[in-house]
């Protein structure tokens, strides 16, 4: 019996777990059936229907846009004591989110982890989208945005500079780094296949447009070999920011001395979060995708479940994250610190709070049973909880924090507006709206690196 | 068993060693500790630092052997035999922590009556009694030895039974264990952590304290079991069976290792000179002054900057001997870490150069006596089974690899450093 002598891990994986590919597909079957959902297959009507909903919720987010800009930030709730609240928590909740596609496209690959190979386009699209809906709340919390360009440090008539020790700064850099690496990723991950689809397209104008953008790709080895060494380096560089980013966001908070604000667990437990909603939102999307464009042979319960189970290891780690902090508030003998998680027990948030508790740290537990991790609806629900936990969380940090000044005259009550509802409504519809385009127009499962894991592209390694 | 499975002779020779020095160590410390002056200050500082180091090695083993149970892979098999030895000192730990319950009322301020506390710390010190006090302190302690006990007792009952009956079943078995055993050892150590190293200065606090130390007991364990596995690498059984992939896998994890520490520790850091707080910062300020500020500066580079560019390098992870370098710098680095926890606490000042030697000598001496008692336990337990879990469903694969390779004179699966076979 012949192996593969280089890659031991991979071949006692194949031997003892379900595939990652159902058998009886070969090179052509496979380009077929992912191929054909973007220049065959029908339309199904569930596609318009999502397109049709999402696109008047982002209509509503342009309305709210323009309301915004026309009469300025005050028409959001946040106001002193609470200056920070939905603009930032719904730009942690959304950048968080897009983390899992870059830890599934950069660290899986760096990990030699095949099962990544049919998730890993999708995953990236999100990423991409919820980068795009996160930066819309800086931005426009700015209250002009058309000034952003003040962010950056450019030499200019005014003789300002920005302040570089402000974590908010290293945002600004941080940020736009991830979302221009991870489009880059994305593109370059989506070549050969745009070749494909320029070689497989019927009409003329698509031939001309996936032509253009597979950027002249005709398959030879030497492309290929140029196109893994490129792949390779690109996931290196992801991958600090996979850690980098949401170390920083949560730089934002804790350099701070706001009780509930600083502390030193943040930069982890903020990371772990992240990859905890981001696998969430994965779930959320592909367990009904894949049943409607019938991809059960390639996304399969292999998938579901392992990502599953990352989702509970890192859910493991923010319940850590608050019992440690709870006990350290005691621990510390610090007042204002005692307050704040006896405000977030038995405050006029607590309902919010153990609600939290409940989808963060309580729910996902179920997750330890082998027979939950078989139920794709299980499994979805669970996925549901987990991202309204997330964004309970950051409302827990973020206004519950601001909300109790160190001076009770400064206390207040923070609720959000309508405006600010629509606003965060609305991102969630653009968020669809484009994935809903990104469905139809794009494979949104990577044909040529699905080829790789069949069964033959082994074979034929070995006879080279 | 099969005797080709077992250690090389040569282990017994060492284990008779390292008693040796081990006990000759702590003997001259014990003398020292009544000798000179502040000498019982010292001893108790410096014992606890060994102690957390190896206790840290036999726990952080018992947390590697437990994700490999996780995740498989190749590299958990060829080491797992050595990871199972070195949780079977956990034991001899928990004997050796008589020394620090004798010392707890110097080593922790708060274990003294509240009367002689100074004015300052007096208040919060009151205020953490219904943690910080010597029984809960004692019960605390062996709680976390029932459960690293009763943890490494299963996972090795099974894994010799594995031996025996080859029954596959035990591999889900030892799987199912793991996961929650993960996350008991992640909650017993934070409380150990903070039970044994933070409240040595019982006004500070630092929510990542946990697993910074938890970092740190996993990179010492890892250093470890990569320095074994290279002196066991070239001779049989493990030979032609631990490959360069091994040894490049667990640079890996190495290398990750490194970084998860360097992360951990700069946060701490990095918030804590941020947010400037007359509760924190004293902490800092301590280990970056009169000389400290050195032996930060050292763990910067050794602990961080040196090894994380070399272990970048492809090659130098294949190499079985180079990466064991590495891993002896990091286990040194682990102690130097710990020696700038806790060392500053001990506040023994004077003397000049002389001063330095005479203050300092037991820091050296003590990590090396209970070290040479842990090694010497763990080259016993090391003796006690076959190197190979030889019955686990991935060690066929393995081997096989290993008899295709030899028979194709495939350089790589071979030896681990024989150039001449290219």
């Amino acid at each position: 019996m012949s192996q593969r002598v280089d890659e031991p891990h991979d071949d006692m994986r194949m031997h003892i777990t379900a595939p990652v590919i159902e058998p009886g597909y070969d090179f052509g079957t496979v380009t077929d059936k992912i191929s054909a959902i973007v220049l065959r297959r029908r339309t199904p009507p569930g596609w318009f229907f999502g397109f049709s909903i999402s696109f008047i919720i982002t209509m509503i987010l342009m309305v709210t846009i323009t309301h915004l800009v026309l009469t300025g930030i005050g028409i959001w709730g946040n106001n002193q004591p609470v200056g920070w609240s939905f603009d930032i928590i719904n730009f942690v909740w959304w950048i968080g989110i897009g983390h899992a596609g870059t830890l599934i496209s950069a660290i899986l690959l760096l990990f030699r982890q095949t099962w990544r190979t049919s998730i890993n386009r999708f995953a990236e699209a999100m990423t991409l989208f919820a980068v795009a809906c996160a930066g819309l709340f800086p931005l426009l919390h700015t209250g002009r945005p058309w000034l952003a360009y003040w962010l950056f440090p450019y030499p200019n008539t005014m003789g300002i500079q920005p302040q570089f020790r402000s974590p908010l700064m290293w945002d600004v850099f941080a940020v736009s780094t991830y979302g221009t690496v991870s489009a880059l990723f994305w593109f370059i991950g989506l070549i050969p296949d745009f070749a494909t689809l320029r070689d497989r397209a019927k009409s003329r104008f698509f031939q001309v447009v996936y032509g253009m953008l597979s950027l002249g790709w005709r398959g030879s080895a030497r492309h290929w070999f140029r196109y893994e060494t490129t792949y390779l380096l690109l996931a290196g560089l992801a991958t600090p920011l996979v850690l980098s980013v949401h170390t920083i966001v949560s730089f934002d908070f804790a350099v701070s001395v706001i009780p509930g604000w600083h502390a030193t667990i943040f930069p982890p437990y903020f990371v772990a979060g992240a990859i905890y909603a981001g696998f969430a939102m994965v779930l959320l999307l592909t367990i009904p995708i894949r049943k409607l464009y019938g991809l059960e042979d390639f996304i399969t319960g292999r998938h579901i479940r392992n990502m599953a189970k990352i989702m509970l290891a890192t859910g493991l780690l923010v319940a850590y994250s608050y019992m440690v902090e709870t006990f350290t508030a005691w621990y510390s003998g610090n007042a204002y610190e005692e307050y704040m998680i006896f405000n977030r027990f038995k405050g006029p948030y607590m309902w919010l709070y153990w609600l939290l508790i409940f989808c963060n740290a309580v729910a996902p537990q179920v997750l330890w049973f082998r027979r939950v991790r078989h139920s794709n609806v299980a499994i979805w629900i669970v996925s549901i909880i987990v991202s309204v936990g997330m964004w309970l969380e950051r409302f827990i940090i973020i206004p519950v924090s601001l909300h109790r000044d160190f001076l009770p005259s400064s206390w207040g009550m923070y609720a959000p507006t309508l405006w600010d509802w629509t606003m965060f409504i609305g991102t969630i519809g653009m968020f669809f709206l484009l994935l809903l385009l990104f469905i139809r127009f794009l494979p949104m499962i990577s044909i040529f690196e699905m080829r790789t894991i069949l069964p033959q592209a082994e074979i034929r390694e070995e006879e080279a | 068993m099969d005797a080709s499975h077992t250690t090389p002779v040569e282990t017994s020779r060492f284990q008779m060693r390292a008693l040796i020095v081990g006990i000759i160590c702590i003997l001259l410390c014990v003398v020292g500790a009544f000798l000179i002056t502040d000498g019982l200050r010292q001893f108790f500082h410096a014992y606890l630092m060994g102690y957390v180091f190896w206790t840290g090695v036999s726990v952080g083993s018992l947390a590697i052997l437990m994700l490999h149970h996780l995740s498989g892979g190749g590299w958990g098999l060829v080491i797992r035999r050595i990871l199972e030895a070195a949780t079977r000192v956990i034991p001899l730990m928990f004997v050796l922590f008589l020394p620090v319950f004798f010392g707890i009322r110097t080593l922790y301020e708060w274990a003294r009556p509240l009367e002689t506390i100074p004015e300052g710390h007096r208040e919060v010190i009151a205020h953490k009694t219904p943690y910080l006090n010597i029984p809960f302190f004692m019960g605390r302690f062996v709680f976390y030895f029932v459960v690293w006990g009763l943890l490494m007792f299963f996972l090795n009952k099974w894994s010799l039974e594995q031996d025996r009956t080859a029954e596959p079943g035990l591999r889900k078995t030892m799987q199912g264990l793991s996961g929650p055993g993960l996350v008991l050892f992640g909650l017993t150590v934070t409380f150990a952590a903070t039970d044994w190293v933070m409240s040595l200065e019982p006004e500070w606090f630092s929510t990542i304290f946990g697993l910074l130390i938890m970092a740190g007991w996993g990179l010492s364990a890892f250093a470890f079991v990569i320095i074994v596995a290279s002196r066991l690498a070239n001779r049989p059984p493990l030979a032609g069976v631990i490959a360069p992939l091994h040894f490049h896998d667990l640079g890996k994890l190495l290398l990750a290792f490194v970084m998860i520490w360097a992360y951990f520790g700069f946060s701490q850091f990095l918030l804590i000179w941020y947010g400037n707080l007359p509760e924190e910062i004293p902490w800092y300020l301590e280990r970056m002054r009169s000389g400290w500020q050195y032996v930060g500066l050292i763990l910067v580079l050794f602990h961080f900057a040196v090894p994380f560019f070399l272990l970048l390098s492809r090659n130098l992870k294949r190499h079985a001997r180079t990466l064991a370098i590495i891993a002896g710098l990091l286990m040194v680095m682990r102690l130097v870490d710990l020696f700038w926890m806790i060392a500053p606490v001990a506040e023994v000042h004077g003397g000049g150069a002389l001063g330095l030697v005479l203050n300092y000598w037991m820091y050296l001496l003590a990590p090396v006596g209970i070290g040479g008692l842990w090694l010497s336990y763990f080259a016993h337990q090391l003796r006690q089974r076959a190197l190979l879990p030889i019955n686990d469903k991935g060690m066929e694969n393995l081997l096989e690899q290993a008899a295709a390779a030899r028979h194709h004179h495939e350089p790589e699966l071979q030896g681990i450093d024989r150039p001449e076979h290219i």
